[in-house]
């Protein structure tokens, strides 16, 4: 009886989890491959009835997509190289190297998070501007390593917590320097976590919209997010267009997420916040 | 073995630099901005004191996006902790697929969140929304619910969409700590009779301290500075239910062109934050300062 009630338990949530985290990806991805009548029509179908390519056909050769694509693709990486590095040796700094006020930096690296985006977006804009730097893909960069970094840091410390002190000792009683460490012992030994990190920064910068919305205004910089959110604003909804955009534009970070989400997850749940 | 103590800033030092360049020198332009009277970007204005900090304390509509903010970050943390529990606890037990489970939970996450947008546009949507569809097939309506026309209704939806693109998140690392909990104590308290209740209130909340204290403290300001997802479905409105102060911020700033209004408020509002995190950490970080 307890066994039974036990399995209900677990059935019953996972029901409710697959239906509201899963099914609304599935319902989203096979309306892009509908005709336009079904999408729109008064009774949604689950299981779809008709089949067509035209909506990613039209997105992918009659408007800019591949353009923002491409700004979102550099972008993303840019940021994500930039914030990886940065925060690997800030983090085995705080790690390994107490040093007067590391505490300090800890602390205020979390309570960045405090100042909202929005209120930076002000200000960043007249500084760019003033240097002559709206409209650049550095704009764009700037913001998205600022907001991964802190967390990367956290991230990563934990990670570096894991590899025992003795293997860097040994190095260095063999007159290893300190960078031949870091780069022959301590970064390939936390790779899962410079994997996951890495995964993490590229998901803030290729979803970011608000600075890219306000910082970029040529149409070949702009990014996916902003493209497809002028999409979103319009009055009539070309609903087949938006989702077929909305499937291209989550396609790359799923294609990123298949082969290193694995890393990320365990990032999360395993090495991590302990 | 001992390094020179000097050392470790050396390291920290460039991403230091690179948050001083993104984060403080803003701020200052910003403090500096919420002096002087500037309306439109590239404008010159005249210094004025303190007189856009008390047109705001003057105006309803701060004290409106305050609450609005404040019941936001309340809801979020409510609906939040309840999906991110149920998914930690579930994906804690072993069956068939929890690893796939595991992985692609937070699919909700790594999508943009423009993405997040459209779904939840098209799912909700009056005419030809799968969840109104449903709800009538089934009949527990007889009318579809313009889920964004009333205050209430857009407030709430925003809340569950929201929730919907952290929760898993947030569970991912809650999951962590509980895979750190002894099975041990579990099995002990097993032999106790324990209920599942008691289970969860006396041993698995009590063990996951440290990581609700960061995640309280960043969580509560994360739901705080949401932006694109309130902006890019209800602009704030039906009559400003959705306008929180971030929303308040860019629209003062972006389409009433009031710079400098905007900055003070951004003061404000980063006064508020830092305030909250001081407390926080002060108060709920007591036990933390041993590890």
């Amino acid at each position: 009886m307890k066994q039974i009630k036990k399995y209900f338990l677990l059935y019953s949530s996972l029901g409710i989890i697959f239906i509201i985290f899963f099914f609304p990806f599935f319902w989203i991805i096979t309306s892009a491959f509908k005709i336009p009548q079904e999408i729109i029509q008064r009774h949604s179908t689950i299981i779809p009835r008709s089949f067509t390519l035209e909506h990613f056909h039209k997105i992918l050769f009659s408007s800019d997509f591949l353009i923002y694509l491409k700004n979102s693709l550099i972008v993303s990486f840019s940021s994500m190289i930039i914030a990886v590095i940065l925060s690997m040796l800030a983090a085995y700094g705080l790690h390994k190297l107490k040093f007067y006020g590391n505490k300090y930096v800890e602390r205020s690296l979390l309570i960045t998070y405090a100042f909202p985006g929005v209120i930076l977006l002000i200000p960043m804009y007249l500084m760019l501007g003033k240097i002559g730097l709206l409209n650049s893909y550095f704009a764009l960069i700037l913001i998205n390593v600022t907001f991964s970094t802190p967390f990367a840091v956290w991230m990563l410390k934990a990670f570096f917590k894991t590899i025992p002190s003795e293997i860097e000792e040994a190095a260095a009683i063999d007159g290893a320097s300190r960078i031949t460490i870091l780069f022959q012992i301590i970064f390939p030994l936390a790779l899962p976590g410079i994997a996951s990190v890495s995964i993490f920064c590229f998901i803030i910068s290729w979803t970011e919209y608000m600075f890219a919305s306000i910082m970029i205004n040529s149409n070949d910089l702009k990014t996916l997010p902003v493209g497809l959110a002028s999409i979103v604003g319009q009055y009539q909804i070309d609903w087949g267009f938006l989702l077929a955009g909305a499937t291209l534009a989550s396609l790359p970070v799923i294609i990123l997420f298949l082969f290193v989400g694995k890393y990320f997850v365990s990032g999360l749940t395993d090495g991590a916040i302990k | 073995m001992n390094y020179q103590n000097k050392e470790g800033w050396f390291y920290v030092m460039p991403l230091l630099f690179w948050l001083a360049l993104s984060i403080c020198i803003p701020l200052y332009i910003a403090i500096e901005l919420s002096f002087f009277d500037i309306k439109i970007i590239g404008t010159e204005g005249k210094f004025v004191g303190f007189k856009n900090y008390i047109k705001i304390f003057n105006s309803t509509n701060f004290f409106k996006a305050l609450s609005n903010s404040a019941l936001w970050v309340l809801a979020n943390a409510i609906t939040q902790t309840f999906f991110a529990f149920l998914i930690a606890l579930t994906l804690n037990k072993n069956f068939k697929g929890v690893k796939i489970a595991t992985n692609w939970i937070i699919l909700s996450f790594i999508i943009p969140t423009v993405v997040i947008v459209v779904i939840w546009k098209l799912m909700l949507s009056s005419s030809s929304g799968i969840v109104n569809s449903l709800l009538i097939q089934i009949q527990i309506i007889d009318k579809p619910i313009g889920f964004f026309s009333s205050s209430t209704g857009a407030f709430l939806s925003l809340v569950l969409i929201n929730s919907w693109r952290w929760s898993p998140f947030l569970a991912l690392i809650i999951l962590s700590g509980l895979k750190s909990i002894n099975q041990e104590i579990y099995d002990a308290s097993k032999l106790d009779g324990a209920s599942f209740f008691s289970e969860f209130f006396y041993i698995t909340l009590p063990q996951l301290k440290g990581i609700l204290f960061v995640l309280g403290l960043v969580g509560t300001l994360l739901s705080f500075n949401v932006f694109d997802i309130i902006w890019l479905i209800t602009k704030g409105g039906p009559s400003s239910a959705t306008t929180t102060l971030p929303l308040l911020i860019y629209e003062t700033a972006f389409t009433k062109f009031r710079l400098s209004q905007a900055a003070a408020l951004s003061v404000i509002t980063s006064c508020i934050l830092l305030t909250f995190s001081i407390i926080f950490i002060k108060v709920m970080g007591k036990e933390d300062e041993a590890d």
